[in-house]
């Protein structure tokens, strides 16, 4: 052991005194795997992670917005994180478990935080920000004064923890102003296997995610991600999604 | 001697006890797909057995089903233990709906004994039935031929030679092949030749034909001593202000963490009563994530889990409980691949219930027909952690974008057809750009029916939703983002 191990630091207990050999030790190669904790949390897609320059840096708080696509990458980095640490998902209703689970996600490493209305899902991000008990929080944006928000992205940023809130409307507004990271997501093409009707199932969708902000880098750089079920893989065809002309009152 | 409390069925006594009822009743582990582990006569009578599924019981009885509560089942099981204290200090507990007691050197005979266990066992409302022999097979032997019923020592074998073959605990495939042969009673098993038998049988069949023969070498194993960790302050006038409050809780505290450490336990949970001034006791369960015996660890969660409660009067005594016990020891790791700390996420919980009012859950999927059929959430625990392995931290190589479905509140939508497919869809209409399906649901035949046509369709505004037809009607079920 180096002479540095011999200095007679005091540690008050034992779960202490392994906290700050574990801490020690992360960074150094424990067979082949790190235990060091990364700068960023890469999402696994390589267009993605080149978009994102490495993957979403920690203590960011990052606004997903646009018209479809933002959920399929929130919940591909919810399972980025769950495979070594704990994620939040501040629950509207909305929340369908099964195709998070597709995506990788570790169900039991996700803590869902049922919370309807705004100021309810403020205080919980609020609290797990805090706690610093899970590597991410996702949520889907409320609408919320600039200030609650900017609240919000300090404490992401002191704590390290990833804040990702899918945002429309009124709510992106408030939110695009102190996010750190925003990426604007639209959906291109359909992808769906068979001819039509009943043999045919919608596998998914190209989604282009366009960076409109960041710290890191220049905005504006875009990429074209492929948003698809697994077990679809062969006999595909893709459509293009027409823009529409006139503006349309959304159905929900 | 020994006493034998035996309720048949337990599962069914409990559910009976929980919900009352006497109409035909099965008893299931879930309430679809599961298994039947109970039905009562009038089912069993109409063709429903333990063993199979919830759909052939039904099917063949037509009866209600009631889901077991395996907690509460086995906390009320130990209820019963416990009230059996008072009639042995040496008590068996062979499993959940079967006990037995050890007389050996109590006042009295067998119906002394039987006596006493009655006037502990009445107030518990369970349907149970007595027995006392020489050995456990002859006292349950007795219980089940009828309550109070007392088998005097050589007098096992013709007890048991007319009793079925079910009270050796059998698998039901191994009574079928006996049956087979022709033996059903455990008379008849006692008198096949020993040799042969355990030949074909088995090893397991040498201990079976001893206990039909009113042999018994089962060892009486008397269960352990529950460990009763708990701290109260009664009587030292009133509590009215949040400090206080606090004050008494280290105090209790400090007392329980003192306790665990002298017995070596470390507590999982904490029960807290809070007895007000109007009378009205509160009871708080509270889960410390990772069981310890800390007392600062456990007076944060107790702290957070308070945030927030009110009390509508002053309070008065406070009683404060150790539950989940284990055997001490921090459960400290170094090299885990996790990276988080299960008494922060405990605290966290906490804080999150007490600002919220709602339950911090996780999601589990099932098979199912119905969309929303296909999750179930339950009460967040924190997961055991894991050592770092190549699996833990994921394979790129898999890594994938999947759609993901957001569920909307169900609302009826208008959806105009043509060539027997959504066509528009909405008010205003959106004419749809690409439609699939449908897929036919039909589920809770059982319970509540569900038929429907689901479909997905792409609008011309460039949203993809998944909507229904029931019916006349259709809905809006939920959007793929």
């Amino acid at each position: 052991m180096s002479p540095q191990h011999s200095d007679p630091t005091p540690v008050r207990s034992r779960r202490e005194a392994f906290a700050a050999l574990k801490a020690e030790l992360s960074g150094a190669a424990l067979g082949g795997l790190r235990v060091a904790v990364d700068a960023a949390v890469p999402s696994g897609i390589p267009e993605l992670d080149r978009l994102l320059g490495g993957g979403v840096p920690r203590g960011t708080l990052v606004a997903m917005e646009g018209t479809a696509g933002a959920w399929s990458i929130a919940a591909r980095l919810v399972a980025a994180v769950t495979s070594g640490a704990l994620a939040a998902i501040i629950d509207d209703g909305g929340l369908y478990p099964p195709t998070l689970a597709q995506a990788g996600t570790r169900l039991e490493r996700v803590l869902v935080v049922p919370a309807r209305s705004p100021l309810g899902m403020a205080r919980a991000a609020d609290i797990l920000l805090r706690s610093r008990a899970c590597r991410l929080v996702l949520m889907t944006a409320p609408v919320l004064r600039a200030a609650v928000w900017s609240r919000l992205a300090a404490l992401a940023r002191r704590t390290g923890v990833v804040l990702i809130a899918v945002a429309a409307g009124a709510a992106a507004a408030s939110l695009s102003a102190v996010a750190g990271l925003r990426l604007y997501c639209t959906r291109e093409r359909l992808v769906v296997a068979g001819l039509r009707g009943l043999w045919s199932t919608v596998c998914g969708y190209v989604v282009r995610a366009e960076l409109r902000k960041t710290a890191a880098r220049a905005s504006g750089a875009a990429a074209s991600l492929r948003v698809v079920t697994g077990d679809r893989a062969a006999a595909l065809r893709e459509r293009d999604i027409p823009r529409p002309r006139i503006a349309r009152a959304a159905l929900r | 001697m020994l006493l034998c409390v035996s309720i048949d069925d337990y599962p069914l006594a409990v559910v009976r006890r929980a919900y009352g009822g006497d109409g035909p009743l099965i008893v299931a582990d879930r309430p679809d797909r599961g298994r039947v582990l109970a039905v009562d006569r009038v089912a069993r009578e109409a063709g429903a057995r333990a063993g199979q599924t919830v759909t052939q019981a039904v099917a063949a009885a037509r009866a209600e089903v009631a889901v077991y509560d395996s907690a509460a089942g086995a906390a009320w099981w130990e209820e019963l233990l416990d009230a059996l204290d008072a009639v042995s200090p040496l008590v068996d507990d062979a499993r959940p709906g079967l006990a037995f007691l050890d007389m050996r050197g109590i006042d009295g005979g067998p119906v002394q004994w039987m006596q006493r266990a009655r006037d502990v066992l009445n107030p518990l409302l369970f349907p149970y039935r007595l027995g006392a022999g020489v050995t456990k097979m002859s006292a349950r032997a007795a219980a089940y031929v009828a309550d109070g019923t007392i088998c005097e020592e050589g007098s096992e074998r013709a007890l048991l030679a007319p009793l079925p073959l079910k009270l050796l605990d059998l698998e039901a495939e191994t009574i079928e092949r006996l049956r087979l042969l022709g033996v059903e009673r455990l008379g008849d098993l006692a008198r096949l030749p020993h040799g042969p038998f355990v030949r074909r049988f088995g090893p397991n069949a040498a201990r079976w034909h001893l206990l039909a023969a009113g042999t018994d070498r089962t060892p009486f194993v008397p269960r352990g001593r529950a460990v009763a960790i708990e701290a109260s302050i009664y009587g030292e006038g009133r509590a009215e202000d949040e400090a206080q409050v606090a004050f008494a809780l280290r105090v209790l505290l400090a007392q329980i963490a003192a306790d665990l450490e002298r017995c070596g336990k470390r507590a999982g949970a904490l029960t807290l009563e809070v007895e007000l001034d109007d009378a009205q006791v509160r009871a708080f369960e509270v889960a410390l994530g990772s069981p310890t015996a800390q007392e600062r660890a456990m007076l944060e969660v107790l702290r957070a889990k308070l945030e927030g409660v009110t009390f509508a009067a002053p309070i008065v005594g406070l009683r404060l409980r150790a539950a989940r016990l284990e055997e001490g020891g921090e459960a400290t790791t170094l090299l885990t691949g996790d990276d988080f700390d299960p008494q922060t996420v405990a605290l966290t919980i906490a804080r999150l219930e007490a600002a919220l009012g709602e339950t911090v859950r996780r999601a589990s999927t099932r098979d199912a027909h119905a969309l929303e059929e296909r999750f179930v959430y339950e009460r967040f625990e924190p997961p055991k952690r894991e050592l770092v392995t190549s699996s833990s931290h994921g394979d790129p190589a898999e890594a994938r974008l999947v759609p993901q479905l957001r569920l909307l509140t169900v609302s009826e939508i208008e959806v105009r057809m043509r060539r027997g497919e959504p066509a528009f869809v909405g008010t205003p209409p959106q004419a749809v750009i690409e439609c699939v399906g449908p897929w036919r649901v039909d589920a809770g035949w059982f319970d509540v029916p569900v038929s429907r046509d689901e479909y997905d369709v792409l609008l011309e505004d460039g949203e993809l939703y998944r909507i229904y037809r029931q019916g006349a009607h259709w809905y809006l079920r939920g959007a793929y983002d």
